[in-house]
């Protein structure tokens, strides 16, 4: 079935994906999380003991899940490609930045949807900073920006990723090796079963709906084409009458309980430099997940730079603090953006500078 | 709703390439926009000139003056 040959059906397709991330919320992911990729890499980082942070490590199957989905269903339709050679070392930067600027915001720009169809005011102020990054983005496309063509591979090349996320999928079943929460975000989590399944079927519908947060405002600024934003508007829908069927929608900046904060500047900073970088590396980070999955080493390699960048902004304290209720008080603490992660939001934002107006299509011949 | 007609879609290697396209065609008054690639061609979400199928010698002459290299040329319905 063709997914992508009408705005109904990538409506639909982004209405499916919608419905898994209810599922997940329905069966026991976090509040207000149900799949956030940022957040999601940032667990499994955990339970691989990338980082020592307690409260969140655990192997997400829907990470596993959607990188496997997209690799079955491209092989199945003969659209897995094995390719590498576009700037490996530079998409690993911009995966590092990706990740300090979501866990500054405290999510990825799947998660900011979902927060906006919950109400979260303070996902709508980092949607200004998103748009605005992407638009920098696309700003600098216009200007020559390229980090040069990818080249075909040998086959297996595209394979490592699908099978090392094969591999923790069966530590994580079968030993007690992996780092495990047992409080906090990362002990709240859907059986494994229905979180895979959950994977695997966003995944595959990512995949062949193009499903891309970034690309999607890309294509807006760039061609005035509205495809892809469609199938955002699809998922966004459903998290909406979700949330309102199940009391979940609560407008508000300092809603307790759903990890994140108010701190404007920082929200909208944050999420500036996810779209700046996810433009650069042709993808949000939910597209780098389905295109190594297809077969691209480039976007394993941004993939493996959110594994990095995880663990960098737990081990150098760079991720921000949720708002929450003290137990004990019953008063409320606010969340906030870390000194130390606010300086990285700046280096990053001037490191996507950088990059994009030193990488010229001419010197990448 | 608008109805699809048999047009020339050539792809690119990389996003820079199309932009290029774009610019290059502006310049040298040749016809055609940039559309997202067609899903019937390939899973990238990259950037493709669709132009009409007369257009093909023309497009190629733009290409070798600015130094693009197409991935591909196709024909397909948009």
């Amino acid at each position: 079935m063709n997914l992508s040959d009408s705005k109904k059906k990538l409506a639909i397709a982004g209405a499916v994906c919608g419905l898994v991330a209810a599922a997940l919320a329905y069966f026991g992911n976090p509040a207000n999380m149900a799949i956030c990729i940022a957040c999601f890499v940032r667990d499994t980082a955990g339970a691989l003991g990338m980082h020592q942070a307690e409260v969140v490590q655990y192997a997400r199957p829907e990470i596993i899940g959607i990188i496997l989905g997209s690799f079955v269903i491209s092989v199945a339709t003969k659209e897995y490609r094995s390719t590498a050679g576009s700037s490996p070392m530079i998409r690993f930067i911009l995966g590092i930045v990706i990740m300090i600027g979501s866990l500054v915001f405290l999510g990825c720009p799947l998660r900011m949807i979902l927060r906006m169809a919950a109400g979260d005011l303070n996902a709508y102020v980092a949607l200004i900073g998103f748009i605005l990054g992407v638009a920098t983005g696309a700003f600098a496309l216009k200007k020559g920006f390229s980090l040069g063509r990818a080249h075909e591979t040998n086959k297996t090349n595209g394979t490592i990723l699908p099978i090392l996320m094969a591999g923790i999928l069966i530590l994580a079943v079968c030993t007690t090796l992996l780092k495990s929460s047992e409080a906090g975000p990362g002990s709240v989590h859907a059986p494994i079963i229905i979180a895979l399944l959950g994977g695997l079927i966003f995944g595959i519908f990512a995949q062949k709906s193009r499903m891309c947060f970034a690309g999607s405002i890309r294509d807006v600024v760039l061609m005035k084409n509205f495809d892809l934003l469609t199938v955002i508007g699809g998922l966004f829908v459903v998290m909406l009458i979700f949330n309102i069927a199940t009391g979940k929608f609560v407008v508000g900046f300092n809603t307790p309980g759903i990890i994140a904060h108010s701190q404007h500047l920082w929200n909208i900073l944050g999420m500036y430099a996810v779209g700046f970088a996810a433009v650069l590396a042709g993808g949000c980070p939910l597209r780098q997940l389905v295109l190594a999955g297809q077969g691209s080493s480039d976007a394993a390699v941004t993939v493996l730079g959110l594994f990095f960048g995880a663990a960098l902004c737990h081990n150098l304290g760079l991720a921000s603090s949720g708002t929450a209720m003290n137990a004990e008080t019953q008063e409320l603490v606010m969340g906030a953006a870390t000194p130390n992660g606010k300086v990285a939001v700046i280096i990053c934002i001037v490191v996507c500078f950088v990059i994009a107006f030193t990488n010229k299509r001419e010197a990448a011949k | 709703m608008r109805k699809k007609e048999l047009k020339l879609i050539v792809t690119f290697h990389t996003t820079a390439d199309a932009m290029a396209m774009e610019k290059a065609c502006k310049e040298q008054g040749a016809s055609g926009r940039l559309i997202p690639v067609p899903r019937a061609i390939s899973a990238g979400c990259g950037l493709s000139w669709c132009a009409d199928l007369e257009c093909r010698d023309a497009l190629k002459k733009v290409m070798q003056s600015v130094g693009i290299e197409e991935e591909e040329m196709h024909e397909c319905m948009v």
